[in-house]
């Protein structure tokens, strides 16, 4: 059988296309799409696609509209896909709001300022969850937290720009919507498998915070890719269609839920991570720890830790963490984009796992020479 | 006859006790037979019913009266192709146009079959058949037409795998060719007992247009049947488990019963339970659309079974050594919770879900899979059921402060009045004492006890009396103490 025709998205620029989930773009835009690629980020060294592919990369800040024009103005993109934040855990209020927020105007000013057809706006799952509460199937029906009753910082302003960009949509051209996507791992991730594969590596796979009940989400990060691509193509049909869109077939102004459709229990996904890195401990040797208790140890150990200045082991925040159900629905994204995870979370996680585990190899080596 | 074991092990195991008391005091069937207004064909009928079934005849007899003869009609002709296809002494050229062509057999009066071996457990019923024939004439002639029509479509599809000599020779060989079975011996029946149900009215018309739910309700029994009876089926030289997946994990059939692999052996069985429960939340669906209370009970009774056994062999390794079923208490508790609403189904199913986790073992190589299975299952429940309302988040967070949904302003309340409660039996616990306490020692003091004393011998530590020196050294404190009061 021939491969399906590939698909094109015209000029596409992806704006992060050199961080953790804009190059899984990139790649598969390179792989399964027939468009002109360009990537704009603060720095283009890293995760960069060889030359001989064509991509072109730019040099940019994208809290400047100064510096964002001339980029727009070379690569004239049809969609920009703006995938651009710092990490939920690496840096402080200011640039989070610089970034995520005036960042994201900026990108908005200059996608109007140069006739951009589509902009797709990675946002979080975090936007309506006050990472405290227990989310369960939760949908897009569900509001977004307001800043009162928000506890993490990175969530408020992920919000905010979320609601910029929506507000965006049809002015006067521009369509936009948001991929709102849940706990992405994969290869190059830096917030969900290195830590569990630490946990791994340094032996300490014997606790068990909770009961391991609660559901969670992770998402493959090629999946992710894939949903973004498929919402430009719908931006795109959308912006050709010469009558109107019907309500419930509505991509533009919208916010869609993106999971790999399969929440598994906590520690579950833990221990596969683990499994895939070599591990051949079953659960014999695990000591469960109930909520209350680690919530009352890690309180004890960040007082102690405190007190001598140093940090703690087990934070009340991971024990919050690691026992709530955090889990969604996303058949909107099923239903208007078509969306379907491309791998499944064992195969994701495989794939993911191994290029930690070849990393680690070649840091090894590093050092022995 | 109850067994001394049976009641030895009720004796440590007070709630499984508990559970049978209850279904046997407090079990109302929503309909039950009328014997003094049967003929006496059909007593025989149901008398063979309880012959042959043991799981079905009591749920099958609780039925709506509109379906109650139907549905054991087409019980006992299913048994009666089933018991001419189980039967290995019957020669293939004899067996295969007896199978194709039963439903033919259904218009012929007085048809008996002696053909059996005499180790067929229920030759007895194709022996005296003609009772079968008799009723089934005199049901309506729809539900006629859909019984002969599944029999037709059974006898076919048994006779096809009578014929494979692949099949009798090496067992099931891929996944496909395993469901392909099942669904001749079970998806068809849920189909047949489905039309059934839509004919009646009893169920919902929907349930015709989503033909792959009923065929899930059939697997499901089907698949946990063929797992839990893995070592019986070797024993009697038959292999129900597909090669497509025991071959992943030992090299011969053979290999799963030797002790020395039981590790392989039982992630073998994990892939067949994770099989089964893909589609239980379509089983949950299916139940979803089912209208009368003596039918939802006839269909949860035997799916709420299924998922019990599906946990109690999964990660089990008396699989390989003998049939392993569920306690008797544990099935009376399952039957009173199957028949009540979809809702305290779901309850089983996500209690049952979890403990299938919660044995999951890491080292299976199918251990995620195995989690996203539970987890779809509850998933499914949690959107048929929801706790979380997002309008009721949206108030709250639009009126700033937070407004308690009225589940919580209700426990919320109630943690409130504990709290009162608990609070008022302090007081009347302390007032009691005190009052107590002070009649005893007013009551001593009364009688002369001398309180002075024990508080200064307190004070110079003494808190134990020292009755090694006996009274000699009482009297002389005490004197002490008299002279200098005195």
């Amino acid at each position: 059988m021939a491969p399906p025709a590939k698909k094109n998205l015209g000029n596409v620029l992806v704006i992060g296309g050199c961080g953790f989930l804009g190059h899984h773009i990139v790649n598969l835009l390179h792989d399964t799409y027939t468009s002109k690629i360009s990537v704009l980020d603060l720095s283009t060294t890293r995760n960069r696609r060889p030359d001989s592919d064509g991509v072109a990369y730019y040099n940019g800040d994208i809290t400047s509209i100064s510096s964002l024009v001339p980029i727009f103005e070379k690569a004239k993109p049809d969609v920009v896909i703006h995938t651009a934040s710092p990490t939920l855990m690496g840096a402080g209020h200011e640039l989070y709001r610089k970034v995520n927020v005036d960042g994201t105007a900026c990108v908005i000013e200059a996608c109007q300022k140069t006739g951009v057809k589509a902009l797709v706006y990675t946002s979080s799952a975090s936007v309506i969850h006050d990472t405290i509460s227990d989310l369960k199937n939760a949908d897009e029906r569900w509001p977004v937290v307001p800043p009162h009753a928000q506890h993490e910082y990175y969530s408020q302003t992920k919000a905010e720009a979320e609601a910029l960009v929506l507000a965006a949509n049809r002015s006067p051209t521009l369509l936009t919507c948001s991929i709102r996507p849940a706990g992405i791992f994969g290869e190059g991730d830096v917030q969900i498998l290195p830590p569990i594969l630490n946990v791994h590596y340094t032996n300490r796979t014997g606790f068990q915070l909770g009961d391991n009940t609660n559901l969670f989400d992770f998402t493959y990060v090629v999946n992710v890719a894939h949903a973004h691509l498929l919402a430009a193509f719908g931006l795109l049909a959308t912006s050709r269609a010469s009558t109107a869109i019907l309500d419930h077939e509505k991509v533009d102004g919208e916010a869609f839920f993106i999971t790999n459709c399969s929440p598994v229990y906590f520690w579950d996904f833990a221990r596969a991570v683990w499994a895939h890195a070599g591990s051949k401990k079953g659960t014999e040797h695990v000591w469960v720890i109930s909520r209350d208790m680690g919530l009352a140890i890690g309180g004890l150990l960040e007082w102690i830790t405190w007190a001598v200045g140093r940090q703690a082991k087990l934070t009340k925040r991971q024990v919050k963490y690691s026992t709530m159900t955090r889990y969604y629905d996303c058949g909107k994204a099923q239903k208007r984009l078509g969306y379907q995870p491309l791998v499944g979370l064992n195969e994701g996680l495989r794939r993911g796992v191994k290029w930690f585990e070849e990393q680690r190899t070649k840091e090894g080596e590093k050092k022995d020479q | 006859m109850v067994k001394i074991n049976d009641l030895l092990y009720l004796a440590v195991h007070p709630n499984q006790l508990r559970s049978i008391i209850q279904w046997k005091l407090w079990h109302d069937p929503v309909n039950s037979r009328d014997p003094d207004k049967e003929t006496e064909n059909l007593k025989q009928c149901f008398y063979y019913l309880n012959m042959t079934s043991r799981s079905f005849s009591s749920v099958i007899q609780e039925l709506n009266p509109e379906l109650l003869v139907p549905v054991a009609i087409f019980y006992l002709v299913l048994r009666g192709l089933d018991t001419i296809e189980d039967d290995m002494t019957i020669p293939l050229p004899k067996k295969e146009p007896l199978l194709r062509d039963f439903d033919k057999i259904m218009f012929q009066d007085g048809w008996n079959f002696n053909g059996n071996g005499p180790d067929e457990k229920d030759r007895e019923l194709l022996v005296h058949f003609d009772v079968v024939i008799a009723e089934f004439k005199l049901i309506k002639p729809v539900y006629q037409k859909i019984i002969l029509d599944i029999t037709k479509k059974m006898g076919d599809g048994m006779a096809d795998y009578a014929n494979n000599a692949e099949f009798n020779e090496n067992g099931v060989d891929t996944i496909k060719d395993y469901e392909l079975y099942c669904h001749y011996v079970a998806g068809l029946v849920g189909e047949g007992c489905t039309r059934l149900f839509v004919e009646s009215k009893l169920a919902n018309a929907a349930l015709l247009q989503r033909p792959e739910l009923s065929e899930s309700m059939g697997q499901f029994l089907q698949k946990t049947n063929i797992i839990r009876d893995l070592q019986e089926d070797y024993h009697d030289k038959r292999r129900f488990y597909p090669k497509e997946i025991w071959s992943k994990h030992v090299t011969n059939f053979e290999d799963l019963f030797n002790p020395k692999n039981v590790k392989a052996a039982l992630n073998c069985t994990s892939e067949m339970v994770l099989n089964a429960i893909q589609k239980a939340d379509e089983c949950l669906f299916y139940m979803a659309g089912i209208k009368d209370q003596s039918v939802f009970n006839f269909v949860a009774i035997p799916q709420v079974m299924a998922i019990a056994t599906l946990e109690l062999v999964f990660q089990n390794p008396k699989v390989f050594t003998g049939v392993v079923k569920i306690t008797k208490g544990d099935a009376c508790q399952l039957m009173i919770e199957a028949s009540q609403n979809l809702r305290t189904v779901c309850d089983v199913f996500k209690r049952y879900a979890r403990r299938i986790s919660k044995k999951n073992n890491p080292t299976d190589p199918n251990f995620l899979e195995i989690s996203i299975a539970c987890g779809k299952i509850e998933q499914f429940i949690e959107s048929i059921y929801p706790t979380q309302d997002p309008k009721a988040l949206t108030r709250q967070y639009n009126n700033e402060e937070e407004i308690a949904t009225p589940a919580d302003a209700k426990v919320q309340a109630e943690h409130e009045e504990a709290k009162k409660d608990i609070l008022y039996l302090l007081i009347a616990v302390m007032c009691t004492l005190f009052v107590i306490s002070t009649a005893m020692i007013g009551i001593a003091w009364l009688a002369g006890a001398r309180f002075d004393i024990a508080f200064n011998e307190l004070r110079n530590g003494n808190f134990f009396p020292k009755y090694q020196q006996g009274g000699e050294v009482a009297e002389a404190i005490v004197q002490q103490h008299d002279h200098i009061e005195l």
